[in-house]
């Protein structure tokens, strides 16, 4: 209450005190982060005139990065959505946003079933990711019996005994396939 | 000391000092744990909660207040509303899919006396009975649906 009232005495005179006790009253609560509830370091402003520490900022937009929202009022907000403010006693002004790049999303490692068998298909939801791949299961393995002959050699002359080996084999695995889709059936 | 604790200690002087009406935070569970806070709330005037006296438990995480903390009623005196669970879980947005970094103890205990304000008829949920069995202990684990905004 007392630093209230001798900051109304010293404002009748222009302004001109030195920035002291009294600027530590409720008069600093406007430059406040609504974040950390400090004073604002390294400030930005949003479209939405809502002002942030660019560190708390930044860490609320990493923690719900497909919901990018004003944590005050809601609006749409980015890294590109926001102003730095550079005060007088600035002496190096230094756009915050360039102390602390948010990272590219593409540099950071994907959850484990992102790579599968169809790596363009990012859908993000776990939950769709692993019925996809159970499904896709069969197509997989009769995609590769049917592409046997892409860049290989073509096959041995009949009536050799590689042929008669690479029969003996085919029919082996086939077999095996069988047993193991049997298997997987009765399982 | 973290930036959980110090906004934690900003919000506690605040509270203290100023506190919105029918909401008094217990100091003394506080001194003891920073991350763990007790606040009694009192049902508004002319509500269907008048002059009742509800406990809420605040914990917070580490990673507060960019993770929401995580409150629910306890105490002998669980408000019978229907978004408010006999085990003393509350099904309101802003206690998890719609929280934000800059709310608050003193508004999420805002929007709860003005939850309970709005109530026209005290009863339970529906599914108050089959939840309350097999739910987690911990309100943030439950997978929430907000489908009823008018209460």
């Amino acid at each position: 209450m007392s630093a209230a009232a001798s900051s109304s005495q010293g404002g009748a005179e222009g302004g001109t005190h030195p920035p002291g006790e009294e600027e530590q009253g409720e008069s600093s609560a406007y430059y406040e982060c609504n974040i950390c509830l400090d004073t604002a370091k390294d400030p930005v402003v949003s479209m939405c005139g809502h002002l942030f520490c660019w560190p708390c900022l930044h860490q609320w937009l990493e923690t719900r990065p497909n919901r990018q929202m004003c944590p005050v009022c809601k609006a749409g907000i980015g890294k590109d959505k926001v102003v730095p403010i550079y005060g007088r006693g600035c002496t190096k002004p230094q756009d915050p946003r360039e102390k602390m790049p948010p990272r590219p999303h593409g540099q950071r490692p994907e959850p484990e079933n992102a790579g599968g068998i169809f790596p363009g298909f990012g859908f993000g939801d776990g939950g769709f990711h692993m019925s996809f791949g159970i499904g896709a299961f069969p197509f997989g393995m009769f995609a590769s019996t049917f592409n046997f002959n892409d860049g290989r050699p073509g096959p041995p002359p009949p009536a050799s005994p590689q042929h008669a080996e690479e029969q003996f084999l085919s029919k082996f695995f086939i077999w095996v396939a069988v047993l193991f889709i049997f298997w997987l059936l009765i399982a | 000391m973290t930036s959980m604790e110090k906004r934690l200690q900003k919000e506690l002087q605040a509270l203290t000092k100023d506190p919105p009406a029918g909401v008094i935070v217990n100091t003394e569970s506080v001194s003891q744990n920073m991350s763990e806070w007790i606040v009694d709330l009192y049902g508004a005037p002319g509500s269907l909660y008048d002059g009742e006296k509800f406990q809420l438990s605040f914990k917070f995480s580490p990673r507060y207040p960019f993770d929401s903390p995580q409150v629910m009623f306890i105490g002998p005196n669980i408000p019978v509303h229907p978004h408010v669970y006999s085990n003393g879980h509350i099904c309101l947005s802003i206690l998890t899919d719609d929280w934000s970094p800059a709310l608050s103890v003193t508004s999420v205990c805002l929007s709860i006396v003005s939850m309970l304000s709005s109530c026209q008829e005290k009863k339970r949920p529906p599914d108050n009975a089959i939840y309350v069995k097999t739910c987690s202990k911990n309100p943030k684990k439950t997978r929430w649906f907000y489908h009823d905004d008018t209460v």
